[in-house]
């Protein structure tokens, strides 16, 4: 049978089997989607990319326990996020012990001091849209994440985070309402620096 | 229907995820409303603004630096291994104490502790004491 034509759980079970080699079916599969998800949750592509890889592993290591009733989008994404939020949890920490030691780290997944751009900057309007998701609160971000890049229904999140529906409704529009409140707020200050250098 | 209730479910309405009512409700209320209009433009404009951020560039070897990483042979349910040699260890350790414990209570000592009280014995004799004698001739000036 071609690879296209196999379902997750049929490739899963060739694994299961002893095919070791069918996994890269599902690793090209999802690569793509969860790459990317990993990136928007820690606004680090490389790290997006190592964290993506050390999912994958995870993810064969658990194939046994992964249950064929469900689907495997949920299974592998719930890895993702479990590895993503405590790659999350570790930058904290380092953070605030770096804080504590007064030694400064400047990470911009972590640096509170958006910078005020004007927003005749395409390009660097763009990358305030990412460093405000960043600053987003985890549960929001993450919603927000699966429901605008990943293209999840409610439904879908609630697969991947096992949160109800209405807490997902909320978590989004609490998300876009913060991201939307921010960006008009950092690219106000812009214009008012733009001025003053203009004047 | 006030806006503040309205525009708390603008978000779902933009994600496809009202109930044919609510979606209805909200729908009329937009008709007659500029000021929640404008919030349902500006949650649109801020959409498309995220979608426009670029995604990570594809990386061509992903698939096959994982592949690399697997352990070889095939996947099994490691956690009752784990546990088995948990179990195995833990069983050496309680053995050989229960050994160790019952032979040493049977008369004989056990060949490390006779070699232990012959150390002990050993300043008593000769052997220290002539080491003694020999490093203070030294010390001296007299040759050995």
């Amino acid at each position: 049978m071609e690879e296209a034509n196999l379902t997750d759980d049929e490739v899963v079970i060739s694994v299961l089997n002893g095919r070791r080699q069918d996994f890269e079916i599902l690793v090209r599969r999802y690569s793509t989607k969860i790459i990317h998800f990993v990136t928007r949750m820690t606004g680090d592509a490389d790290e997006g990319r190592s964290l993506a890889q050390d999912a994958f592993l995870k993810i064969y290591q658990n194939l046994p326990y992964y249950r064929r009733e469900n689907n495997f989008s949920a299974f592998i994404f719930k890895v993702a996020r479990n590895l993503t939020l405590n790659w999350l949890k570790r930058q904290k920490r380092t953070v605030f012990f770096s804080r504590l030691l007064g030694n400064e780290l400047n990470q911009p997944a972590f640096r509170q001091d958006a910078p005020r751009l004007s927003p005749h900057d395409q390009g660097e309007r763009d990358s305030l849209v990412s460093l405000q998701l960043r600053l987003l609160p985890e549960e929001q971000r993450l919603a927000l994440v699966l429901k605008v890049y990943l293209e999840f229904s409610y439904k879908q999140i609630a697969d991947v985070t096992g949160w109800s529906v209405p807490k997902i409704e909320t978590l989004i529009s609490r998300a876009r309402s913060r991201l939307k409140k921010s960006i008009r707020l950092q690219e106000s200050g812009g214009e008012a620096v733009e001025q003053a250098r203009n004047q | 229907m006030n806006c503040q209730r309205i525009t708390g479910m603008l978000s779902a309405l933009q994600d496809g995820e009202l109930s044919p009512s609510r979606r209805q409700e909200v729908e009329s209320h937009l008709r007659d409303c500029a000021a929640c209009r404008g919030e349902r433009d500006g949650l649109l404009k801020l959409d498309r603004r995220l979608r426009l951020e670029p995604a990570p560039l594809a990386d061509p070897f992903f698939s096959a630096r994982v592949m690399a990483r697997l352990r070889p042979g095939p996947v099994r349910q490691r956690r009752w291994l784990q546990a088995a040699a948990y179990a195995l260890v833990f069983a050496a350790i309680f053995l050989g104490g229960f050994i160790l414990q019952t032979t040493g209570s049977n008369g004989a000592p056990p060949a490390t502790a006779i070699s232990y009280s012959a150390v002990l014995q050993e300043p008593q004799g000769l052997g220290l004491m002539a080491i003694h004698d020999d490093s203070l001739g030294l010390f001296a000036g007299e040759r050995p």
